[in-house]
């Protein structure tokens, strides 16, 4: 891994008010995510984290601060990142196939046809649905949906990838299935990972860092390192001491805040 | 089950003509000719030259002015609904002309143009029109969040979202309203030929009213329930086909 020393993304002291309500959403985020790790972004329900992960990919402009990925000033969605919504049933386009919605993110590359099958066809093995390429999306699962717009996603090839709760909507079984599947591809192909969750144990099971974001206005509270090494098991790292050791200081972190009163309205809209 | 649903529909539409018939014999009206006698002159009408003479022309008013509609109010709708300022701007504008009947353009368009096959075209297309544009628009406005940020996060450029992002979301608002519009323009076309014209379906229905030839006038009636008819059932084959994804879709919510 080259250039650890810089971050691949850097969010310094991000700002978002709603220009139409007025509410301060985020205030002052500071954070850092290196190349080839796997950063969780936590914080209890409302706290702006989909408010977050738009305006680090450029979605949404910030208020004040500013979002650097290699380098460069981030204001509008730029290559190397891609954002991977909740909502898959959403995000994924009913009308195209399987195959049709992995294409989708090429349009803009011009590659040859044999180039564009083979990224097709690598993006849908990697995340098992190869034999699903002629399928409509909503004839799949709810996680295989997901895996779908996570093959959209990785067939664009992005350096960093942020998961907006991604897991979030499927049941439990699946959920363990996905976070390995996000875990072995961040192994083979060196992607990036920023994943934004309310689940404390899976950013633990999932992270090398976790930032724990207060209520709205939200802060960063902590950053905390999870030193629980590679690779990760569903049952061997959850039943790891330090893990459970990692997930009860996140507990804490983000009960507390929660019991915190939360501030007066005329100091939060300022 | 779907085999005894249509039986049950034939079987609904014999006993009418039945009754029909059975009441038209004792009545003995000559203004409600019995079945059978407007039947028989169907098929010596219609089965003749006089469909080329009096139907294919009010067909051809009717595609020209309809495709017209389908192409202005589809584009413009999904502009209009694309683009929100755009759409809060023009929506008063057009929630006021979508309220005029289109049948009161009619003088409008002879007042204009005069009686010829321009004025038919004219009013079938105005009429045919808002419904489309309407309902393309809020198709396009309806559009999800989510679809619009994945093009942008993807790179497209915003006239490539609109073609493959917003329009493709947008069909099944596209589709009520070419459907709306349709039945409109079917309508439009006999009353702009009951107005103005020297052939047509709506000329020669009023044709034969006013000569007394009352079966003739039926049998015209009949041929446009069947036209209408058709026409409905190519559509709605069409557009199966064309929203298979948005059926499918609907028919397993997730």
């Amino acid at each position: 891994m080259n250039g650890t020393r810089t971050p691949l993304l850097d969010v310094a002291g991000l700002r978002k008010v709603y220009r139409s309500s007025g509410t301060l959403a985020l205030d002052k985020i500071t954070l850092d995510v290196r190349r080839g790790e796997f950063v969780s972004i936590v914080g209890p329900s409302g706290c702006g984290k989909t408010t977050l992960l738009k305006t680090i990919c450029g979605l949404l402009h910030p208020s004040a601060g500013s979002v650097t990925l290699n380098g460069a000033r981030v204001t509008t969605p730029p290559p190397e990142m891609v954002l991977v919504f909740q909502d898959y049933a959403r995000s994924l386009f009913p009308w195209l196939t399987v195959a049709g919605n992995v294409a989708f993110p090429l349009r803009k590359k011009r590659l040859a046809p044999d180039a564009r099958a083979r990224v097709i066809d690598d993006a849908l093995d990697a995340v098992g649905l190869s034999t699903f390429a002629k399928h409509y999306p909503w004839q799949l699962s709810g996680g295989m949906q997901q895996r779908v717009a996570i093959a959209r996603a990785i067939a664009f090839r992005p350096e960093i990838l942020l998961l907006d709760e991604p897991f979030a909507s499927v049941d439990a079984l699946t959920r363990a299935d996905l976070e390995d599947l996000t875990l072995r591809l961040r192994a083979e192909l060196g992607i990036t990972m920023l994943l934004v969750t309310h689940d404390i144990d899976e950013a633990v099971y999932l992270s090398d860092r976790v930032f724990v974001l207060s209520t709205p206005p939200s802060h960063v509270v902590r950053e905390v390192a999870i030193p629980l090494g590679q690779p990760r098991d569903q049952e061997r790292t959850r039943s790891d001491a330090r893990f459970l050791a990692l997930r009860n200081e996140l507990h804490h972190l983000i009960g507390r805040r929660r019991e915190s009163p939360a501030p007066p309205l005329a100091e939060a809209v300022r | 089950m779907k085999q005894r649903r249509a039986a049950l529909g034939l079987a609904t539409v014999a006993a009418l003509l039945v009754a029909w018939e059975v009441l038209a014999r004792a009545a003995h009206s000559i203004y409600v000719p019995p079945v059978t006698t407007i039947a028989a002159t169907f098929a010596h009408e219609w089965f003749s030259p006089q469909f080329v003479q009096q139907a294919v022309p009010s067909l051809i008013r009717m595609f020209c002015g309809y495709l017209l509609a389908a192409a202005l109010g589809v584009g413009i709708g999904v502009l209009i609904g694309a683009y929100r300022p755009l759409c809060r701007t023009v929506d008063p504008v057009l929630q006021f002309l979508r309220a005029i009947p289109p049948t009161a353009l009619i003088p409008v368009g002879i007042l204009l143009i005069g009686i010829g096959d321009a004025m038919k075209i004219l009013v079938i297309a105005l009429g045919a029109f808002w419904p489309i544009l309407v309902n393309a628009a809020d198709g396009a406005r309806g559009v999800d969040r989510e679809r619009l940020d994945t093009a942008r996060i993807f790179g497209l450029s915003p006239l490539a979202t609109l073609l493959t992002v917003t329009f493709p979301s947008a069909l099944p608002g596209v589709f009520a309203g070419l459907r709306t519009g349709l039945s409109i323009a079917f309508i439009m076309i006999v009353v702009s030929e009951m107005i103005g014209s020297t052939d047509g379906l709506g000329y020669t229905i009023l044709q034969d009213q006013r000569t007394f030839a009352i079966p003739e006038m039926y049998s015209g009636i009949a041929l446009l329930a069947l036209l209408g008819y058709t026409l409905n059932a190519g559509f709605v084959a069409l557009e199966r086909r064309v929203l298979a994804w948005h059926h499918g879709q609907s028919a397993r919510p997730t």
